[in-house]
């Protein structure tokens, strides 16, 4: 347990240290927003290009927490009621690749498609 | 309400095998005393999660981006890491009870190792509680109605019987004999922590720290990995329907590398008793 404290430092200067912050390359890449409201995201199918790495802003505008999942991209992602959170996004070969917002599966669904 | 129960029952059925596998272990060796040893790491993983849980809402940019993902990560291959110590542990133990060389538990070393069964309990209840926790929140949240408090209570219901379920399959390993459950227990681990590495190399591939790859295969028309079976296939053995080149990997490497380690003993010393001692050795010294 001592180590924790330790290991959240760790991370918290990992995240410091490779997040796209004010850093030049990181303007480069197309940014492509993602709402969440009433349960459902918006626009349920996001348009990319294939092959080279993006951004994806996800907003979260209801007042209750979502997960983001996709098991095509190995992401599961909380996003808090009220926030907005940037997951930097590998470059993507030609296809279809699922996700939904895994409290509320029924209605939070959507798909990436990278052409 | 059904929905709800199958999230949190997957979520919790993990945590709950983990927990079982060491107080099982703290029954067999004899050290039901230290069962708080396990329940202040659990209790200490929940609260963690809610401190994360809650904590996240705090959080903005950089931080809130790649913090959590980076936690999560972390403590999944703290996970692999302690399971595979524990199994090592118990190995070397069941090789000493086998050899007659040293029948009783050192209680000095037992007691040392206390803080290892405490962390792994930690991480267990740790690396999917901040969100079950998150997930019953928002479901108490939004619970105006009464099919909300239904979600609720399938939520809750989830989470208890993911306990009961973890809690009956440790029962039965209560009649084997030491080193049978030692066995046993080892092999579980084995499973479970390369499923658990498989899934830090799927997200570290989610990152963007590695390659993104095509599934290898797909076996989600034949059984789903977000269904009940599925979900504890999962959590248990590490099933995944689609995985990726390098989740297929990293679950044989850790297979191969954790077997050559937890039984390379039983090809590499056949028959003499007296030879292999000095392979054996370090495992004592200390």
């Amino acid at each position: 347990m001592r180590g924790f404290p330790l290991l959240m430092a760790a991370a918290a200067g990992l995240a410091l240290l490779i997040a796209p912050g004010p850093i030049p390359a990181a303007h480069a890449q197309t940014e492509v927003a993602l709402t969440i409201e009433n349960n459902r995201f918006q626009p349920e199918e996001i348009k990319v290009k294939a092959g080279a790495a993006w951004v994806l802003v996800i907003t979260n505008k209801d007042k209750g927490p979502e997960e983001f999942e996709s098991k095509d991209l190995r992401i599961e992602r909380v996003i808090p009621a009220g926030k907005t959170v940037r997951l930097r996004m590998p470059a993507l070969k030609t296809g279809a690749y699922g996700f939904v917002g895994e409290y509320h599966e029924k209605t939070a669904k959507g798909r990436i498609v990278a052409e | 309400m059904g929905a709800t129960f199958v999230i949190t029952l997957r979520e919790a059925f993990e945590a709950s095998l983990i927990l079982g596998i060491v107080y099982t272990y703290l029954d067999k060796i004899g050290a039901r005393d230290q069962y708080r040893h396990v329940t202040l790491g659990g209790v200490l993983g929940l609260l963690a999660s809610v401190g994360l849980g809650v904590g996240i809402g705090f959080l903005s940019g950089p931080l809130l981006d790649l913090g959590p993902d980076l936690i999560t990560a972390a403590v999944i291959f703290l996970a692999v890491g302690l399971l595979t110590w524990h199994a090592w542990w118990m190995q070397q133990h069941a090789r000493a009870i086998r050899g007659h060389v040293q029948l009783r538990i050192d209680e000095a070393r037992a007691t040392q190792r206390l803080w290892i069964v405490t962390l792994i309990a930690f991480t267990g209840v740790f690396r999917e509680g901040a969100e079950t926790v998150l997930f019953l929140w928002g479901l108490m949240a939004q619970a105006s109605s009464a099919s909300g408090w239904a979600n609720v209570l399938g939520g809750v219901a989830g989470v208890g019987t993911a306990a009961a379920l973890g809690w009956t399959i440790f029962r039965g390993g209560h009649h084997l004999s030491l080193p049978h459950f030692f066995a046993a227990t080892t092999v579980l681990i084995m499973l479970l922590a390369a499923g658990l590495f498989s899934t830090g190399v799927g997200r570290l591939q989610g990152l963007g720290f590695l390659p993104m790859t095509d599934a290898l295969w797909d076996t989600s028309w034949l059984l789903s990995d977000r269904g009940l079976v599925g979900g504890f296939l999962g959590g248990l053995v590490g099933y995944r329907a689609q995985p990726s080149a390098f989740e297929a990997g990293a679950y044989a490497l850790y297979l191969v590398a954790a077997g050559f380690l937890l039984f390379g003993h039983l090809f590499a010393a056949p028959e003499t008793n007296g030879q292999p001692a000095a392979e054996r050795t370090p495992a004592r010294r200390d």
